[in-house]
């Protein structure tokens, strides 16, 4: 395959997925007349920033072959530590000892737990061979117990009006969460194509052995992978809880697989190597215009979840169309 | 591998001592009760749960708490457990009206006594004793006070909890009996949020777009109704629009008292986690005679009484 035909094939691909979501967009507008609005079209971007931080974090694991059950356990622990370092400190009665933290200090606390579970994931998938489905599977449940251990059940809220920016604050006449989730976006762009990290990841999706073979150190490159899509799920974690001003025990339940669907929507492989974080992004975005599109049209909820699981299918096959060698 | 076998039954056996730190420290003549809760995914649930197992052991029982996970066969794998390890009672709430009634037979079988909290299951002669919430005719409720809100017209919105779950339609119904009795008070959106404060903040902030003139909204449970507050916080029309939640969680009333929600429904868990404790006991030490049901009323908390109350209960 020549250089100038692979491209072909990806702008098709990619194609296929703009297509899909123009028709998507055109039958709800006709449908509502609310839908196409400037207001709704913020609000749509607002709701699918925590996926896109998310999905973007998948997406690199997904491209070297493996996958991440955990993140929404992830999100919730860390948005609940962020919480709880925010309004409570650290206390050790024992000790007589008390932290306060600062905004500053209580969302690094978050992110630092978020990439250190995440480390964790890669750690045991590289180290003790664990195929990642497994390992992070074991730490969906472990995260999501230590998010009971730290919140004792209990949401944490009231945390204040300077957090609650993140999730609901305005810049510059665009949303806060959708400039992380840019930001989160254009860095990942970045680094997949601009960088030798990228170019691994790529290569260890591609062909493990090969990549052996050519030097890369693929234990290395998983633990930078899995280590950034725990730092992501707990910005996402982060996003959630200031949007509701409360870390809720329960949150982000079910995330992994809106994640994994807007990989999947996006054309990204799930045996590696191939696909993209701008395909992620329309993934993302259709999922997000279902969810609010089958609202606007007030559709019943025991259809929502039919109409969902379809969409997704069709978007698949088409997408699997515009693969075809 | 074969190096890291012994550290990982090291790792294993340390484990296992570190949790059970607490358990060592019970004594072994002490008579045991199990606290079975449907979830411990909700604030709600952990508390009753918690006041259950608290009561058990203020009256100088091991308690100790089963998650079911929602889920009907982890119950009974719950029970499974309970039954081989011998508890003296089992302080009960329940995931499905009628497929928990097999696992509640099983502990009778067994001769456990069973004391269901909150949720009802379908039989009368397999729990001892169920102390039970009243959803419907708490909806109910809601549904008169919302209508006089209202003045008995306006347009409004419904958030539904899990659409597979007994409770949410207990709610809705309750609710409907009273509101679908005037065609001017118009339902736009009836839409599910999974009891979850999230997505019903999401589907609220849809639901504005389509619907940006309601007057008020019911939610199924007081985590939604939260999010539902906040999607209209953001909208800026949190003063014109009244929200109806249903439990009596802390962040409602809260929220009630700073004339953010308008109502909710108190449910009253530390009374029937207590109330169920308590009969247990008294099971143990020898009485037979136990009502098959106590209904505990669901009470209205409005701006007008709230003062009355507290998260969970009455002051």
């Amino acid at each position: 395959m020549t250089a100038i035909q692979r491209n072909n094939t990806i702008n098709l691909a990619r194609l296929q997925s703009v297509i899909a979501l123009v028709v998507l967009c055109t039958i709800i507008a006709i449908l509502s007349d609310k839908f196409l609005t400037m207001d709704n079209g913020w609000n749509v971007l607002r709701q699918i920033a925590v996926n896109i931080c998310i999905s973007v974090g998948m997406t690199l694991i997904v491209l070297t072959a493996g996958i991440d059950l955990s993140v929404g356990s992830i999100l919730a622990l860390c948005g609940a530590i962020t919480a709880g370092l925010l309004k409570n400190g650290i206390k050790l009665p024992s000790a007589d000892l008390f932290i306060g933290f600062t905004l500053l200090g209580a969302l690094l606390g978050g992110i630092i737990v978020g990439s250190l579970l995440g480390w964790f994931n890669g750690f045991v998938i590289t180290k003790f061979k664990v195929p990642p489905f497994v390992g992070t599977l074991a730490m969906l449940t472990i995260a999501r117990g230590l998010t009971m251990l730290w919140t004792q059940g209990h949401p944490i809220s009231n945390l204040g009006p300077s957090f609650a920016t993140i999730g609901t604050g305005w810049l510059l006449g665009i949303p806060v969460p959708v400039w992380i989730a840019g930001i989160v976006v254009l860095l990942a762009v970045f680094i997949t194509r601009q960088t030798r990290l990228g170019r691994y990841i790529y290569a260890i999706g591609g062909n493990e052995n090969a990549a052996i073979l050519s030097g890369i150190n693929i234990n290395k490159v998983k633990l930078i992978v899995y280590s950034i899509a725990g730092a992501l799920a707990a910005v996402g974690g982060i996003m959630v809880t200031s949007r509701l001003d409360s870390a809720q025990p329960n949150a982000g339940t079910g995330y992994e697989l809106d994640a994994i669907a807007a990989v999947v929507i996006g054309g990204t492989s799930l045996s590696g190597g191939k696909g993209s974080i701008g395909g992620t992004v329309m993934g993302a975005v259709i999922i997000g215009v279902l969810n609010n599109g089958l609202v606007l049209l007030n559709v019943s909820p025991f259809w929502q979840q039919v109409v969902k699981g379809a969409v997704i299918l069709i978007a698949v096959i088409i997408d699997k169309g515009g693969n075809k060698k | 591998m074969k190096r890291s076998l012994p550290i990982f039954i090291t790792l294993l056996s340390l484990l296992f001592v570190f949790t059970q730190c607490k358990q060592q420290k019970a004594k072994n003549g002490k008579k045991k009760m199990a606290v079975v809760v449907s979830t411990l995914n909700n604030p709600w649930f952990v508390f009753l749960a918690e006041t259950a197992a608290a009561k058990a052991t203020a009256l100088g029982y091991d308690a100790k708490i089963f998650d079911s996970q929602n889920n009907t066969a982890t119950e009974g794998d719950n029970f499974d457990n309970i039954i081989v390890a011998g508890y003296d009672a089992i302080l009960f709430n329940s995931t499905d009206a009628n497929g928990s009634v097999a696992n509640v037979m099983k502990a009778k079988r067994a001769g456990i006594p069973v004391f269901c909290m909150d949720r009802e299951i379908n039989s009368t002669n397999a729990a001892t004793s169920q102390i039970l919430s009243d959803s419907y005719s708490g909806a109910v409720a809601i549904g008169v006070n919302f209508t006089q809100q209202l003045h008995k017209k306006g347009n409004y919105v419904e958030l539904l909890g899990l659409v597979g779950d007994n409770n949410t339609w207990a709610r809705s119904k309750g609710f409907h009996s009273v509101t679908d009795n005037y065609p001017d008070l118009k339902m736009v959106a009836q839409q599910s949020a999974d009891f979850d404060r999230n997505k019903a903040m999401e589907v609220m902030e849809s639901i504005l777009q389509a619907h940006p003139d309601i007057d008020a909204v019911f939610c199924g449970n007081d985590g939604m109704a939260m999010g539902a507050y906040q999607a209209l916080v953001a909208a800026g029309k949190a003063t014109k629009v009244k929200v109806f939640g249903f439990d009596g969680a802390e962040d409602v009333i809260t929220a009630i008292k700073e004339n953010k929600v308008y109502a909710t429904g108190m449910q009253f868990p530390k009374v029937m986690a207590e109330t169920a404790a308590r009969f247990a006991d008294e099971y143990v030490k020898g009485r037979r005679d136990f009502p098959q049901k106590i209904p505990v009323a669901v009470e209205l908390v409005t701006p007008k009484n709230i003062n009355d109350y507290i998260a969970y209960g009455k002051k």
